[in-house]
């Protein structure tokens, strides 16, 4: 082979030297040098690297990466003069799968190994690894943001020492995937990727950039890797944090049973797009989301948190089990209009008040109970809005009874939060038509006390600001539940009779239902969906919005934020790039041409995405877990991928 | 027989609950709950009349003792007799299928209708399978039917109309019933036996049965509140009692049957509701064609997703002030969440949104003529209310359109939000039903449609049954036309709005009404939008009766008591009945025959009715109102029966 000498030492073959460094990317690596021809193959380059080395070690992962043209040397039966390897080329001969930080829809980071080398690995061995992330076609990598200002450190969970088994679907063992199960660190990583986070630190939530305008949302979008190039073509180097996301809003198929991973991901993901206000939606909205967060509920209820043995048995009558169940007390009731003061008792009266199926009687003294009530209400179909103030020892119920002539308001006012737990569950009931018989009253008192509890121990009180980490490991913080411009609009106790109010239409949800309805209500959201860029239109002088959802183009003004026009992909015939000129050109039916050059991000990212989703319509008719990849790569790759 | 009591107990407390309507004729009453536990053993009369007692106390008392009296009699009677056409019926089953519309003229005439019933009844059991589309298929395209007959037999006065294969009451339930009382579009009403379990969609496939219309996807229950001026559909997926049981007991708030295509327009043109982009406003009817495919996914991507999507809306709508006559223009956009506003000042960025309305508690309606009630800006009002709320009230939100193609799609958004993807398959039920019954309407159009097509031409223009929204209807029509019907059905279900309106008339002819309490007038808030033209003028006069008015039992049926007396004029409207089902209905050959040997009631025989084509179904179209509501029970009742003996035997 290459490098015979004569015996004066000069070479008689036309080998030269071609030098490699070991490791990489270091300049200053050990680099070994070797005698190769034009027609060496890199298979036998790697062995003499290897033998040249003479150390002891695993190098079947190693790769030669060619510096100047960013590209690997992966075909072992090719020759260096195929591939045009002269004697400057510079050569790192490095391991392929190197660790990276990723870091995971919910904000956590995680190290594992990443293929360097083959662009789609990183997403397609997903499934494998965390066993639940089925459809990885929908998610996809985003460079780190530029460090403005420096992030608190993070927990990085480590999965670099996992060892999977190759090729067959992951084994269950004690409810995780076998991998997960080897160690308590592995554990714990498990369940970070499945369960919901806890609230975040209100304080953090004030301080992390949120968008202030359309243009702030396109940023995210300009850091999209490009995902038919390897991560080191794209200059990512070992160890840099990489963010994990679901790129594109079609989801697939979502099973809660089958990938509870996926499912947990996309909750965190949506609910962080809610906190930091990537999408707005209207305070009713927000409350609706801030409940739904809530760790409350009987499925939701943890270990903690919940006074297990709340004595239930007072309002159940206690002779027989056929009797329906009726409350009866002294409460006080104000009639008509709100109540005068928040705390005071002013305008309430005190009534011997009867509560038997659905039918709340009310009289003035207990004596005077069997005879005709002073007003009798039949509470189905009637609004239960709960008003309460823990610190302030407030627990009032009102209710907006229909009737015939209109709503007719009526508050109850409760002594302690059991009395209040114990009607309030009885109003709800009543006013879904069920009575206290149902069996859901003991678990719907339970779920209202746990609520209190949380409350007590919360922001519920004095807090006007938001409180630091100490105070919201403790209890529910309701400022950690909203975006930070509901912050700044209530105070802590005006926040949580809001939350508590939509809370009580969740209540009863499980962990899953309650993460798969918070995804729904983000999806219908108008601005759902929506992945923004700045663009120049062809002919026009001004930058624009280009809006990509999963079926449609929208071209939005800049400066209003109106829609100007929308354009539907089933209309769509084709779409070039002119990769010159930066340009994307397409022709929709009816021989409508819309031609725009990416400004905020290359056109490649724009390209990418629109043939995502045109790819992640196909899903549908080919019903199954096989993806065409090459079908993906032909519609998002750019013309080196050809 | 031992089993068989228990039936014959039910029914004979449902029957009960009949008398009770015929006698009080309102538009709704609550029947006393039958009682609940039957003794099992026996057949005791005297449950039935502790529930009489009980609930009846509108009744007097000596009608009742009479009526009950006859009853007990009767009913045992004929289950002598259901014995007897049980064997008879096994010979002749064609014939005697087409004539089972017996003519239950009430409870006077129950002994006599109680034959009737009893064979035609036994014959269905036997030929036909329960559901009733499928028996059609069975028989024999019968001949058009000799159009003469029926119109003898209608100047006989008898009022009688076929009746229908097997109702769903099913008999062991023993809760909740109400009698409602369902107004037609031809004015007729239809009285049903419906159950606290039964939703609108089980409702309305009780009324197809009845009434044999062609089961298209527009068909509703409606719901009308003259005092409020304000009406709506019923949800497929709805309670109809619960619905119910809302409306006061005075109330005037009636339940129709007809049609409306603003129902489901959605999915027969998402892109009127989904790709209404800007720009396209002021185009008339930018009725922008689409191919069913790109319809199709665009429901699908619409309705099948994780999450419904509800179409963008929003634009600038009049808002009455609370208590006051005076409407407030504001820029509304609807949300899946709500219905929301921009206040003074602010953009319509989501964040500076301030919600007007929720949607889980409060239904939607159509508001009708608010122009002259409350001043408002046009009359394309929708109206958002607590469904208990009966009276005017500041809890009562009313919006005030600009047109009424803006109107529909507010109304379809805010359903959609409301409903989600019950909608959507609320539609694909309905499909399927549609589906069904356009089969073996296929199989009878051809007969049925030469005939029919006069009647159609007459009548359709002129008269548009479905008054209610006269502006909405006109629109939304000509909107929805095309698509997904096929052309045949479309072309039938239109004219049959007008067709029906004539079968009214005939009830009227049965004077003896008199005796009982006058039925409150049956108008609909239709009549606000369009002329109710007098529907008997357009009938030809009967044709002789051919057959022989001998026949016809000189009784006139109880049942009559439902016809509104505003119609009396003395109706010819025998032509019609044979032109009706025809052109009206699916099924268009109209077996008039098999109606008229009914009316006859008494005499039916099985003798006679071997004439008559089997048409049964085709008389659907006949809404001939009043009765057909007894008659089904009472066929009910009696295939009950039959099934019970069948199985002992």
């Amino acid at each position: 082979m290459a490098g015979m000498k004569t015996a004066s030492g000069d070479y008689i073959d036309s080998s030269w030297e071609l030098r490699v460094f070991v490791g990489e990317e270091d300049p200053e690596a050990e680099s070994v040098t070797l005698r190769v021809t034009g027609e060496s193959h890199i298979g036998g380059v790697l062995l003499k690297i290897v033998e040249e080395i003479n150390r002891k070690q695993d190098w079947s992962d190693h790769a030669i990466w060619w510096e100047q043209k960013r590209q690997w040397l992966l075909q072992t039966h090719w020759t260096l003069d195929k591939y045009g390897i002269l004697a400057d080329a510079r050569l790192f001969f490095g391991p392929q799968h190197r660790p990276v930080i990723l870091r995971l829809p919910n904000r956590r980071a995680l190290r594992l190994h990443a293929s360097f080398s083959n662009p789609r690995t990183v997403i397609l061995s997903l499934p494998q690894l965390f066993s639940g992330i089925r459809h990885p076609e929908e998610l996809s990598l985003l460079r780190k943001k530029k460090k403005k200002e420096k992030e608190p450190e993070e927990e990085v969970y480590d999965l670099t020492q996992v060892v999977l088994a190759g090729g067959v679907a992951p084994v269950l063992f004690r409810g995780m995937p076998a991998h997960f199960s080897d160690s308590a660190q592995t554990e714990a990583c498990y369940h970070m990727l499945s369960r919901p986070q806890p609230p975040p630190d209100p304080l953090l939530l004030q301080h992390l950039p949120r968008p202030s305008s359309l243009v702030d949302k396109t940023q995210l979008h300009s850091r999209w890797l490009d995902s038919s190039r390897c991560l080191m073509q794209q200059g990512v180097k070992a160890g840099d944090m990489l963010w994990l996301r679901f790129k594109y809003y079609s989801f697939f198929d979502l099973d809660p049973k089958t990938d509870p991973v996926r499912l947990t991901q996309l909750y965190e993901q949506a609910r962080w797009d809610l906190l930091l206000e990537e999408i707005d939606c209207t305070e009713e909205e927000m409350m609706v989301f801030a409940a739904l967060q809530v760790p409350g509920g009987p499925g939701r209820l943890g270990v903690a948190g919940v006074r297990a043995s709340i004595p239930l048995t007072p309002l159940l009558p206690q002779d027989s089990l056929t009797a329906i169940p009726e409350l009866k007390d002294h409460l006080r009731i104000f009639r008509d209009g709100s109540p005068a003061g928040e705390l005071t008792l002013k305008g309430y009266r005190q009534y011997w008040v009867l509560f038997k199926e659905t039918t709340l009687s009310y009289y003035k003294s207990q004596d005077e109970a069997p005879g005709d009530p002073i007003q009798q209400l039949n509470l189905k179909g009637c609004e239960v809005v709960p008003d309460v103030n823990v610190s302030g020892q407030k627990f009032c119920i009102k209710l907006l009874v229909p009737s015939p002539e209109g709503m007719s308001e009526l508050y109850l006012r409760c002594q302690d939060e059991q009395q209040y737990a114990r009607w309030m569950a009885g109003c709800r009931l009543a006013s879904k038509g069920r009575t206290m018989a149902d069996s859901s009253y003991a678990s719907e008192v339970q779920a209202i006390l746990a609520f209190l509890s949380l409350q007590r121990t919360g922001g519920g009180g004095s807090g006007n600001h938001p409180q630091g980490p100490d105070a919201s490991a403790e209890g529910l913080n309701p400022y950690g539940l909203v975006a930070p411009r509901f912050q700044r609009k209530f105070k802590a106790k005006q926040l949580t009779p809001r939350i508590l109010e939509a809370h009580q239409n969740v209540a009863q949800l499980s962990l899953t239902e309650a993460q798969l309805r918070f995804i729904q209500a983000w999806q219908s959201l108008p601005d759902f969906g929506i992945s923004y860029f700045m663009v120049r239109f062809k002919g026009s002088r001004k930058d624009e919005i280009l809006g990509i959802a999963n079926n449609r183009l929208i071209r939005i003004d800049l400066a209003v934020g109106d829609v100007v026009k929308t354009w539907r992909f089933s209309n769509m015939r084709q779409w070039n790039v002119n990769w010159d000129i930066r340009q994307v050109a397409i022709e929709f039916d009816e021989h409508i041409n819309v031609a725009f050059s990416c400004v905020s991000a290359s056109c490649r990212i724009v390209h990418e995405y629109i043939g995502g989703y045109i790819f992640l319509s196909t899903r549908e008719r080919a019903r199954g877990e096989e993806l065409d990849e090459d079908l993906f790569l032909q519609l998002t790759g750019g013309h080196e991928a050809f | 027989m031992g089993e068989s009591s228990d039936d014959i107990d039910q029914m004979f407390s449902t029957l009960l609950g009949e008398m009770d309507l015929l006698t009080q004729s309102l538009g709704v009453d609550t029947l006393p709950p039958p009682d609940p536990k039957p003794p099992r053993a026996e057949f005791n009369y005297s449950v039935g009349f502790k529930d009489l007692n009980e609930s009846l106390n509108a009744l007097e008392d000596q009608d009742l003792d009479a009526l009950m009296a006859d009853l007990v009699a009767d009913i045992s009677e004929a289950e002598q007799r259901t014995i007897q056409a049980q064997k008879e019926s096994s010979q002749n089953q064609h014939h005697s299928a087409s004539t089972e519309a017996s003519n239950f003229s009430g409870a006077a005439s129950l002994g006599y209708g109680a034959n009737v019933t009893a064979t035609s009844v036994s014959q269905y059991v036997d030929d036909l399978p329960p559901p009733p589309a499928d028996p059609v298929l069975d028989l024999p395209l019968p001949p058009p039917p000799p159009p003469p007959e029926p119109l003898s037999q209608v100047t006989g006065g008898a009022t009688s109309r076929a009746s229908l294969t097997g109702s769903k009451l099913s008999f062991p339930w023993s809760g909740l019933q109400l009698v409602v009382k369902v107004h037609m579009d031809d004015n007729s009403t239809k009285s049903l036996m419906v159950d606290e379990r039964q939703l609108a969609r089980d409702v309305l496939d009780n009324l197809f049965e009845k009434t044999h219309c062609d089961c298209n996807v527009d068909w509703c229950l409606y719901e009308i509140y003259p005092e409020l001026q304000i009406e709506r559909f019923f949800e497929d997926h709805e309670n109809v009692v619960e619905v119910l049981s809302d409306w006061t007991r005075d109330t005037e708030n009636k339940v129709l049957f007809l049609e409306k295509e603003e129902k489901y327009a959605v999915f027969k043109n998402p892109q009127n509701f989904y790709l209404n982009n800007k720009g396209k406003k002021e185009g008339k009817e930018t009725n922008e064609k689409m191919n069913a495919k790109n319809k199709e996914s665009l429901l699908e991507e619409s309705f099948c997703g994780t999450s419904v999507i509800v179409p963008e809306l929003e634009g600038a709508l009049y808002l009455k002030e609370d208590g006051k006559k005076s409407w407030k223009r504001r820029y509304f956009l609807l949300r899946a969440s709500g219905i929301y506003y921009v206040p003074k000042g602010k953009t319509k960025t989501s964040r500076d949104l301030a919600c007007f309305i929720q949607f889980e508690n409060v239904n939607i309606y159509y508001g009708i003529q608010c122009k002259m009630k409350y001043k408002a800006p046009t009359d394309y009002c929708f109206v958002l209310k607590h469904p208990q709320i009966q009276k005017e009230s500041q809890y009562i939100k009313y919006l005030c359109c600009d047109d009424a193609r803006t109107l529909n799609q507010w109304v379809m958004g805010i359903r959609i939000a409301k409903y989600g993807k019950t909608l959507y398959d609320n539609y694909q039920r309905a499909m399927a039903r549609a589906g069904l019954a356009s089969r073996w309407t296929s199989l009878g159009t051809v007969n049925a449609v030469t005939p029919a097509q006069p009647c159609t031409g007459l009548k359709t223009g002129a008269t548009q049954p479905n008054g209610q929204i006269p502006q909405a209807v006109h629109a939304a029509s000509a909107v929805l036309e095309e698509a997904q019907r096929q052309a045949e059905t479309a072309k039938e279900k239109r004219p049959a709005p007008g067709n029906h309106r004539e079968p009214a008339a005939p009830r009227a002819h049965p004077a003896p009404r008199a005796s009982l309490p006058p039925p409150p007038p049956v108008r609909r808030s239709s009549d606000t939008g369009g002329s109710p033209a007098p529907p008997d003028d357009f009938l030809p006069p009967p044709p002789p009766p051919p057959l022989g008015d001998a026949e016809l039992p000189p009784p006139p049926p109880p049942e009559l008591a439902d016809s509104p007396p505003d119609f009396v004029p003395p109706p010819p409207p025998p032509p019609v009945l044979a032109g009706d089902p025809g052109s009206a209905l699916p099924p268009p050959p109209p077996p008039p025959p098999s109606l008229r040997p009914e009316c006859a009631g008494p005499s039916p025989t099985v003798a006679k009715r071997p004439p008559m084509p089997p048409k049964r179904h085709d008389n659907p179209g006949l809404p001939a109102g009043g009765g057909s509501g007894e008659q089904d029970f009472m066929s009910d009742l009696m295939k009950a029966l039959q099934k019970k003996r069948g199985n002992m035997s």
